[in-house]
């Protein structure tokens, strides 16, 4: 039989998104109802890992007198900034760097801690990913009982139709869009501008339709941009002044798709140390940095058009502002149903608002699955029939 | 071949790759050997498919045909760490689950699945070393190691070094030297030339940079340069906006070689972003993404301070 948990910590995996606070609130409001205790670890697992860095113990007792004053955005008990459990960085006494698995340590201070399941609230960072959840489902498979909360700028993680954070970014992304085509409008120059979302295009086609954008471009749709092109000049002969295209990051280009870059001498694997190839490290498929693929369909876009093109890139900006109303209550909410179900004796699950239920589902059906958008999908529906070009349109000519 | 030559010809280091016909590595045309692990974590290495001791798996999803047409990797990866993605229908690698046990490799046909990092002896590198022979002679080259900190394989390193010079082929390295003294001097009497990094000069943002401090670095490149009197040193330092290109740190650099006769020249190499690629064939985090290169200009600045050190001023 399952022991019962008494005290219960949470800790958030790296990437803020506005009100984690009230996460952390819902989860110390509803453990207060049930007479459990809620601490709070520091910075993802630093409280545990490194307690000397915090003066004041690097466990955080959260009671319901501390949360009153939540939603003003922060996250009350820190973000992981990348310090993985299981590959934690240190420096040895001979000045040597290595990386060590110090998970053995985490469940050694939950135990010391009388510490019986952890909350984890995971996902949505731009430079990890979903490596936070990885970290709580190997954590969870070595016996520490979990509860996963879901939060993510893109939407994408699986089994999780609204994730937290999500709402509130899609709402600044709106507005941003919203406030670009205006001024884009009024000069007569199209705007495009990039959005987050790598493998999931949510954000780019919710944002796109409310800011009623003139072409919108996904991971999930490869797209032609001599189609978009025709299809904006349509656009304009119809009357209208197209000015706004949204590109997701993870937006492809369905012409020469999958441009094998032509093999390096000696292969791939000799193109792989220093200076054997000058061209390689800024090949199609690498790390594109912030606003790159925003310059690319850019200039080719005016070069398509021959219209004056702004680029723009949203990146980090979208992140920042107040939660939405939609994300004050989910936040809440999911906080209270992860204890709810680790006092229920719920283990290896993420919370799922799935309306009109607050469920759950198996942590591991969260893993290795991308949430994307739909090809035939309402909202695909809806973009073509306002007439938003998604870059897969044939036959159209500029 | 000698009893110790065939003895130590079995020798064996992990070797991330070899690359011939190199002009950037010494002298000459040179082939290059890369070996394993490194004991520092500079933020823009551009190598970081050599930083761990350990063959690591890699991935180039350029190259995955795909889950419908193949999908073999995905049965045999024994920790559920491979996964597709429906926008392209490829696989992609859950860096955090992959323990790099490789399983998937020779499932991959189209090599998009491979592996960093082989076993190989002395006599192997050897044979492959030899190739470019010809080349060597003609053009003053010889033979590079590299990394990795290839002094961190002392025993595979001066057994190759010291057999490859046995059958006349000049021998360099390179070298950040943040090694046990033990290793350093073991590795560098088998060699000609050591090309060795001045990455920072002051030891608290050598550590914010590289990871620890260079205490021990510069207490090996002192003890070096006095230890090996016939040996040359050429100095280096990779130029980092922001981190190193400014002429303190040059002229602490000058300050600290130029007592030294044998450390006969010091170079700058500029900062490049051609590594970026690699950190996400491994799923890791480049830390300088969005920096900008080096200006021109500042390298000619720079390297006019150098070249007035080593009184090479031009009229």
């Amino acid at each position: 039989m399952t022991q019962p948990v008494l005290r219960i910590a949470i800790n958030i995996g790296s990437g803020l998104l506005p009100g984690l606070d009230l996460v952390v609130a819902g989860a110390a409001l509803a453990a207060d109802r049930l007479d459990l205790e809620l601490v709070g670890i520091r910075d993802g697992y630093d409280g545990l890992l490194y307690p000397d860095r915090y003066p004041d113990g690097g466990l955080v007792p959260l009671r319901p007198a501390m949360v009153d004053n939540v939603g003003h955005g922060g996250s009350l008990i820190g973000t992981a900034a990348r310090t993985d459990p299981f590959r934690v960085r240190v420096s040895t006494a001979d000045h040597e760097v290595e990386e060590v698995d110090r998970s053995d340590d985490i469940l050694a201070g939950l135990r010391a801690a009388g510490i019986g399941a952890v909350i984890s609230i995971v996902g949505g960072s731009a430079v990890t990913g979903l490596h936070a959840l990885s970290v709580a489902f190997k954590l969870n498979r070595k016996g520490v009982r979990t509860a996963c909360i879901p939060k993510s700028i893109e939407n994408e993680i699986a089994g999780v139709p609204q994730a937290f954070g999500y709402n509130s970014v899609l709402s600044h992304t709106a507005e941003t869009l919203e406030r670009i085509r205006i001024g884009a409008r009024d000069v007569g120059r199209l705007a495009v501008v990039e959005v987050p979302g790598q493998h999931a295009g949510w954000l780019a086609l919710q944002s796109g339709i409310a800011a009623m954008a003139d072409a919108i471009l996904l991971p999930e749709i490869p797209h032609d941009l001599a189609a978009v092109a025709g299809a904006l000049a349509l656009r304009e002969r119809a009357g209208h002044r197209c000015a706004l295209v949204v590109v997701a990051e993870g937006a492809r280009s369905a012409v020469g798709a999958a441009p094998s870059p032509p093999a390096p001498p000696g292969g791939l694997r000799a193109s792989l140390t220093p200076n054997a190839d000058p061209d390689f490290g800024e090949g199609a498929h690498v790390m594109d940095r912030t606003g790159g693929l925003a310059e690319t369909v850019a200039t080719a876009l005016q070069r398509l058009t021959d219209r004056e093109v702004l680029p723009f890139s949203l990146g980090h900006l979208v992140r920042g502002g107040p939660p939405s109303v939609l994300d004050r209550q989910l936040g809440l909410s999911y906080g209270a149903a992860a204890v709810r179900a680790l006092h229920a004796g719920e283990d290896g699950i993420m919370v799922s608002y799935r309306p009109p239920d607050l469920g759950s589902v198996p942590l591991r059906e969260t893993l290795g699955r991308i949430r994307t958008v739909p090809a035939d999908g309402a909202l695909i529906q809806t973009a073509r029939a306002l007439g938003i070009a998604l870059g897969d349109e044939g036959g159209a000519q500029p | 071949m000698s009893a110790t030559a065939a003895g130590a010809a079995g020798v064996t280091g992990r070797v991330l790759n070899i690359q011939h016909f190199c002009t950037n590595d010494g002298p000459g045309i040179r082939t290059t050997v890369f070996l394993k692990g490194c004991t520092l974590r500079c933020a823009w290495c551009c190598n970081p498919e050599s930083i761990r001791p350990k063959p690591e798996l890699a991935f180039d999803v350029r190259k995955c045909i795909g889950e419908k047409e193949c999908g073999l990797c995905l049965k045999e990866c024994p920790e559920d760490a491979l996964y597709v993605v429906e926008a392209d229908g490829k696989v992609r690698v859950n860096w955090d689950l992959c323990t790099d046990c490789g399983k998937c490799v020779p499932a991959c046909p189209t090599e998009a699945l491979f592996q960093f990092g082989r076993e190989m002896t002395v006599e192997e590198v050897l044979a492959e070393v030899e190739q470019d022979a010809a080349f060597y002679q003609e053009s003053g080259g010889g033979l590079t190691l590299s990394g990795g900190e290839c002094t961190l394989q002392p025993e595979f390193s001066a057994a190759l070094l010291a057999e490859a010079r046995r059958r006349g082929i000049n021998t360099a390295i390179e070298t950040a030297g943040n090694v046990p003294w033990d290793y350093f001097q073991q590795v560098l009497q088998h060699v000609d030339i050591v090309m060795h990094d001045h990455k920072l000069t002051d030891p608290g943002r050598h550590k914010r940079w590289a990871g620890v401090s260079n205490a021990r670095i510069l207490e090996n490149f002192r003890r070096a340069y006095t230890t090996f009197p016939q040996t040359r040193f050429v100095a280096r330092t990779p130029v980092i906006p922001g981190v190193n290109d400014d002429e303190e740190h040059i002229r602490s650099v000058l300050a600290f070689i130029r007592p030294y006769p044998n450390v006969v020249d010091y170079q700058l190499l500029p900062y490049h972003r051609y590594g970026e690629g690699k950190y996400g064939f491994l799923g890791r985090v480049y830390a300088l993404k969005d920096f900008p290169s080096v200006p021109a200009e500042t390298l000619r600045r720079l390297q006019g301070i150098i070249d007035e050190a080593f009184g090479r001023t031009k009229p």
